[in-house]
């Protein structure tokens, strides 16, 4: 299949899946009156949010045809997605600043002046359709890398906790022996044993970041094991595997939430590091921050590109930042607190 | 032996103990300064300059890169060199007497005749003493060149000049007879190189009579040869050195320890971050100054303009060389804080990096504000060339697809604007390029203009057409034509100016990706044939047109003979051109040969010619004597510095604004009193 | 005791194999040998080349055991790794263990003093916010954090280079001179930036477990007996915190040694660090894998350190 199917079939799942949850957290008090808590304490944040994710979707859905080749003639055979075909045919020659009328060297007239917002780069590209790609690819990465994470810690952390014994031994065997090892460098590892690819930097991200949340799940399963209800449903006979999903996943769901969100950042910011040593992801705000280091010595100094990415990675971060504090806050004061 | 270990441990311990001493000799804000070499060294004579990447090799018979001959051209004299400042290029004697007019030998071989002058001692080095107990240095004998040109030969060393030795007599016969009786006897390969050499008999076309005399004989006439003996390749190599430095028990390879009759030796090697030459007190010039050995003494004649210049100054002419007592090399990964270093008077010369290009030229002069820093401004057109290459080898691109790859290349051809490139990306200092002849060289003619080297979308979409992917596209998939755009840089910037091709290809519809891997790995893909386009550069040897057309002639093919034809570019025609042309006196008849070369690569299109590189280098005020020579061959011994006038400067270019600190500590402050004063006036 | 640290010793050692079998299992079994060779020599290298390159760097062997106890690439993994013997760099053929040795002096250089310091000003910052928590001093202290958390290091990098060594010319801009007289002002720059990076989570942790700590009973009680605000954080409160800090302290201090990646690089210090980019970017996978168990070998070491030392103060820790 095409990837660009593929993207589109999972936006609409995506989609799918987020009105099934609204409708179910409408639904459940306890979760309903979470979310209205987290909106009341940082609304702001959250909208940045919402508006990271809702361009990074737009970027997702694509298609093929329809688009005006113009200056790339192998662009009308691939698929275009919609930030593509809003930012359809902006390509200018060369440098030009924020709004300017005119290229920045040489001051040739530009094809359509007074247009880009954040200016243009070295080959004349829209530096605005490039930080709004960028959103994509940091969402991308954090939430690949979240799927593959998240389930293996809880899959490793609750099988241990709730078994004990042998599984619990091999769990914290393997967890002190991914733990031990640092971790960028295991990152940079893995990346070049399995090839620069967006997935294997997934991949890689994914193996070294879920050891934190397998240990808090473990420690989480441990303690839940023993409550009253959870030890009366054993000595009723209920199966093991329906204890875990009854009672001991669902306690847990609010822990993968806080957990997906304090993981972003990181995940983000581990990538800007990736792209400086050549094996981020292409088109990610780490590759633009990478190119645009040495344009900040130019005279005039071209500002745009730093800023523009810089901009948009720590308006990102931030806003994720103070919703990942505000959730942890809301949904569990105590259990997490710095293992992340 | 086993002391280099402890030594280097030894140094990191060092280290650590120097940085507490340091922070405790008052490295407070007040003392802050951004000088970033000892105090100490502040008056002396010491040039200070950059590397990126540690040469891979300073063995003289195998280092072919700019980089390492910084260093081997400074440690290894040569029998003989070039004038500092005659142009056109001059040949003159270094470690010979005269330099030598060939004799015509019966059966159309040549020979050339080299004396050498008495009493050249080699740098002290320990090495020495396997020639006999407690020697520290020894006389240069003439065998000491015959067993250079032997290492050139020699398969295992792998030096990548055998092709132009490949005139001397006996020279391939010679590498066969050793490789044969290393394979039938691997005990014989286990001896040092001296002895095993000696066994095979020598080589035929070197003969060294007695002490200092040396003949050298050629198959064919190969006028070209002499430029070979002014390069570090052909420099006496103490066999010693070859023996005793062979990377076991503790000793470097002989390839990370130089040991020559330079006018420098390399007194410290720290591939990381630091290397220093240090003056040789054994060179010719200091022993036997009374000579006035032309390679020796500041020359006292140049090309017209130069006395103007400066360069002739009465206070230099006739004076010993060196000048520079020291020459220290800082590792730079990165352009521009080297710019900026230079900038702050921390290195004496630079490049101009392409981001600061307009603050220091303007109108193709130096900027009145950097005039007034004392700076000056150095343009010459390198004799270079500078390409994007096609393998030819490879069944897409290459001569196994017949017609339908000329066209393609030549379609690709015609949509590469050099000219907005270089004004992209580098500032406009390159002449397009129309031809792999560089202007200045013999056979360059100005007002040729290649039919396939100007800008014409429409023509390359009919070619392009013509060559059966009409709108780019491949029939046999039904999608744009894919190709792989090979390259070293792994840097973005590296990788923007690549797109600017790429982007130019996609507009014909042809979807050209891009693959990049570090400079090793990328010169071994191409050794082993892995890659379709690159982007090479070629910058002259020695000032004669053949040094460029050899780059595209058969026998140099990377995949055949791994030369330094990377296109693999392989013309039956074109290799008899440039055989009749190679030995040819420049006359008209050569000259002939050179355009129907020329015609041959414009249709074929192995190589979209970009650009010659033009080189501006900024020298500060206080560097004298700078007068820019194009090849790659350090001059390092005629220039000087006024040490105490750079001190000056320096100090008066960095004092550093302190006032934000204070600013910012104020700021701090003030935001703090508040919380204070609320915060009693709550508790009590 | 004495079984306590032989237990702690032992699971040390399972954890080593552990790290050097998934290291082997990275760099040889997915990797294959072939295609590290084939990284290092181009796509369509000729066979005997790839033949000879796989001979010389130890490649050529059988990959595990099977056949022969001794002669294959499991074995020899283990035993060089073990004996410290870590051979020869894939990229240039140098001994690794002299690049090592050679590293670590200029890494420390810059860990030592940035994390001295960082923690020292990590304490003081955040005692400060603690001691005025619920004033508008601790809400902009923890925004503050959270904004310097939000910020890449490469920005923390630019920003300090083009600003504070390019306009206001306080130190170089980037190099290296072990020499005593001047070494301090390489540093100066770098040590900066990494404390300023790391300040922000620094600071909001140690917050946290103050502002703990001083809700604590003992806390009150001591406030109830009347003492000053000033003394009851400087004697009680700091010196409850000092478990979790000690903890976190003394497990960072392993990767000291391994250097600061990012920062040695940028800023042009030969140390451990820098090496380990140039391994990247020269796809040298042995120098690579021996920097990975080093680290490992000294966050293991550091560990053991810690929980001995624990329990040599507490022996309610050893029953855990």
């Amino acid at each position: 299949m095409e990837t660009w199917v593929l993207s589109n079939v999972v936006v609409v799942l995506l989609i799918a899946g987020a009105l099934a949850l609204a409708a179910f957290v409408r639904r459940n008090r306890l979760w309903s009156s979470a979310f209205a808590e987290l909106w009341r304490r940082r609304p702001v944040a959250v909208a940045v949010v919402v508006l990271y994710v809702a361009v990074a979707l737009l970027d997702s859905v694509s298609w093929v045809g329809g688009f005006e080749a113009g200056e790339d003639a192998v662009a009308a055979h691939e698929a275009q997605s919609v930030i593509d075909r809003l930012f359809e045919g902006t390509r200018e020659r060369s440098y030009s600043a924020p709004l300017a009328d005119a290229e920045f060297y040489g001051g040739a007239a530009l094809r359509h002046p007074g247009s880009h917002v954040f200016g243009t780069d070295i080959l004349g590209r829209d530096v605005l359709y490039l930080t709004l790609k960028g959103a994509r690819v940091a969402l991308l990465i954090g939430g690949i890398t979240s799927l593959i994470a998240i389930p293996l810690a809880l899959l490793f952390g609750v099988s241990a906790g709730y078994f004990g014994g042998r599984i619990d031994d091999v769990v914290f065997f393997l967890m002190s022996t991914l733990a031990s090892m640092p971790g960028l460098l295991l990152l940079i590892a893995l990346i070049l044993a399995f090839g620069k690819s967006t997935l294997s930097v997934c991949f890689a991200l994914g193996v070294t970041s879920w050891v934190g949340f397998c240990r808090i799940s473990r420690g989480e399963t441990l303690k839940l094991r023993e409550l009253d209800y959870v030890q009366a449903a054993r000595a009723l006979g209920v199966s093991e595997v329906r204890i875990l999903f009854r009672h001991i996943l669902p306690n847990l769901a609010h822990l993968v939430i806080i957990t997906f969100v304090l993981m972003f950042s990181g995940l983000v910011l581990s990538e800007a590091i990736l792209s400086w040593l050549g094996i981020g992801v292409d088109g990610s705000w780490g590759q633009m921050i990478d190119r645009a280091r040495d344009e900040l010595s130019r005279d005039p100094v071209i500002w745009w590109n730093l800023g523009a990415a810089g901009l948009a990675l720590f308006g990102l971060l931030l806003a994720v930042n103070f919703v990942g504090d505000a959730l942890r806050d809301v949904l569990d004061p105590r259990t997490v607190r710095e293992e992340l | 032996m086993a002391r280099a270990p402890v030594r280097a441990a030894l140094h990191g311990f060092r280290v650590l103990g120097s940085l507490l001493l340091g922070l405790a000799s008052g490295g407070a804000l007040g003392a802050c300064t951004n000088n970033p070499y000892p105090d100490a060294d502040a008056e002396r004579k010491v040039l200070y300059t950059v590397f990126r990447e540690a040469p891979r090799t300073l063995d003289p018979a195998v280092a072919y890169t700019t980089a390492s001959h910084q260093i081997t051209g400074n440690v290894y004299d040569t029998l003989l060199e070039y004038h500092y400042l005659k142009r056109p290029y001059e040949l003159i004697p270094s470690l010979a007497e005269a330099v030598p007019e060939p004799r015509p030998l019966p059966g159309g071989g040549v020979a050339y005749g080299f004396r050498l002058r008495p009493e050249l001692l080699y740098q002290e080095d320990p090495c020495f003493a396997l020639g006999g107990e407690g020697r520290t240095t020894r006389t240069v004998v003439a065998a000491d060149v015959a067993f250079e040109l032997m290492r050139i030969a020699d398969p295992a060393v792998n030096s990548p000049v055998t092709e132009p030795f490949s005139n001397l007599a006996g020279f391939r016969e010679f590498a066969k007879a050793l490789a044969a009786r290393r394979e039938a006897d691997p005990e014989f390969g286990e001896r040092p190189p001296h002895e095993q050499y000696a066994e095979v008999g020598g080589l035929e076309g070197v003969r060294v009579r007695g002490e200092l005399e040396l003949e050298v004989v050629l198959r064919a006439p190969y006028p070209q040869i002499l430029f070979w003996f002014a390069m570090p390749f052909t420099a006496p190599v103490p066999w010693e050195a070859v023996a005793y430095y062979d990377g076991d028990e503790g000793r470097p390879r002989f390839a990370d320890h130089p040991v020559g009759t330079g006018p420098y030796r390399l007194a410290l090697y720290d591939k990381q971050f630091r290397m220093v030459l240090e003056r040789n007190p054994n060179w010719y010039g200091a022993l036997h100054p009374e000579w006035q050995a032309p390679g020796a003494v500041y020359p006292s004649e140049g090309e017209p303009g130069d006395a103007e210049a400066g360069l002739l100054d009465p206070e230099y002419v006739g004076r010993a060389l060196p000048f520079i007592e020291r020459v220290e090399f800082r590792r730079e990964k990165e352009p521009i804080p080297t710019f900026n270093k230079f900038l702050q008077g921390y290195y004496d010369s630079a490049g101009i990096i392409q981001e600061s290009f307009d603050t220091v030229v303007r109108e193709d002069r130096l900027s009145p504000e950097m005039a007034e820093l004392g700076m000056r401004l150095e343009k010459s057109v390198n004799p270079s060339v500078f390409y994007l290459g096609f393998n030819m080898d490879d069944p897409v691109v290459g001569t196994a697809a017949g017609e339908r790859s000329r066209k393609l290349r030549q379609a690709m051809s015609l949509m590469v604007d050099v000219e907005e490139w270089t004004r992209l990306f580098i500032n406009g200092r390159g002449v397009p390029a129309q031809t792999p002849l560089p202007p200045g060289l013999y056979g360059y003619e100005a007002d040729y203009a290649n039919p396939y080297r100007r800008v014409d979308p429409e023509r390359a979409r009919e070619l392009l057409a013509e060559a059966g992917y009409p709108g780019g596209v491949d029939p046999a998939t039904g999608r744009p034509l894919r190709l792989t755009f090979d390259t070293a840089d792994t840097s973005a910037r590296g990788r923007t100016t690549i797109e600017f091709f790429v982007n130019a290809w996609r507009e014909l519809g042809l979807d050209v990706s891009i693959e990049a891997t570090t400079y090793n790995q990328f010169q071994q893909k191409v050794e082993n044939g892995a890659y379709q386009i690159f982007q090479w550069g070629w910058v002259a040897d020695y000032p004669d047109p053949e040094n460029f057309y050899f780059l595209l002639w058969s026998e140099m093919a990377r995949s055949k003979s791994g030369g330094p034809n990377t296109a693999n570019f392989s013309d039956r025609r074109f290799d008899r051109l440039y055989r009749a042309m190679k030995t040819r006196p420049n006359d008209e008849r050569r000259i002939a040969l050179i355009r129907e070369m020329r015609t041959i690569l414009e249709r074929e299109r192995p190589w979209i010619e970009l650009f010659h590189r033009e080189d501006y280098a900024l020298f500060h005020g206080w560097l004298r004597n700078v007068k820019p020579f194009g090849m790659s061959f350090p001059m390092v011994k005629y220039r000087d510095l006024d040490a105490e006038r750079r001190a000056e400067l320096r100090t008066a270019w960095n004092r550093p604004v302190r006032w934000p600190a204070y600013a910012l500590l104020g700021t701090g402050v003030l935001i703090a009193i508040p919380g204070f004063v609320t915060f009693f006036r709550e508790r009590q | 005791m004495l079984a306590y640290v032989l237990r702690r010793l032992a699971h040390g050692v399972v954890v080593v194999l552990g790290v050097l079998l998934f290291l082997f299992v990275l760099f040889f079994a997915v990797v294959d040998p072939d295609d590290i060779a084939r990284r290092a020599l181009g796509e369509k290298a000729l066979p005997e080349v790839l033949e000879q390159w796989k001979a010389n760097h130890g490649y050529d062997k059988p990959l595990w055991p099977w056949q022969d106890v001794r002669d294959n690439m499991l074995f020899e993994h283990f035993r060089s790794m073990l004996t410290f013997d870590f051979g020869r760099s894939d990229a240039d053929d140098v001994r690794i263990s002299d690049r090592l040795r050679q590293g670590f002096g200029p890494s420390l250089a810059l860990t030592v003093p940035m994390f001295v310091m960082g923690v020292i000003l990590g304490i003081v910052f955040s005692l400060f916010v603690a001691f005025f928590r619920d004033t508008y001093i601790d809400t902009m202290g923890v925004f503050l954090c959270v904004l310097a958390m939000s910020v890449s290091i490469l920005l923390y990098i630019i920003g300090a280079q083009y600003l504070i060594a390019k306009l206001l010319r306080w130190f170089p801009i980037s190099g290296f001179d072990p020499e005593p007289s001047v070494v301090a002002r390489f540093l100066w720059l770098p040590v900066l930036v990494g404390i300023a990076q790391g300040l922000g989570s620094e600071v909001r942790f140690y917050r946290t477990v103050f502002v703990e700590e001083s809700h604590r009973d003992y806390v009150r009680t001591a406030r109830a007996k009347g003492a000053g605000e000033l003394r009851i954080m400087a004697r009680h409160v700091l010196q409850n915190a000092m478990i979790p800090i000690l903890t976190r302290v003394v497990l960072a201090i392993p990767f000291l040694f391994t250097g600061s990646l990012l920062l040695e690089s940028f800023f042009g210090i030969p140390g451990l660090g820098s090496l380990t980019v140039d391994a990247i970017n020269g796809n040298d996978f042995s120098t690579l894998r021996t920097m990975v168990y080093i680290g490992s070998l000294l966050f293991i070491l550091g560990q053991i350190a810690t929980d001995v030392s624990y329990s040599l103060v507490d022996p309610r820790v050893r029953l855990e």
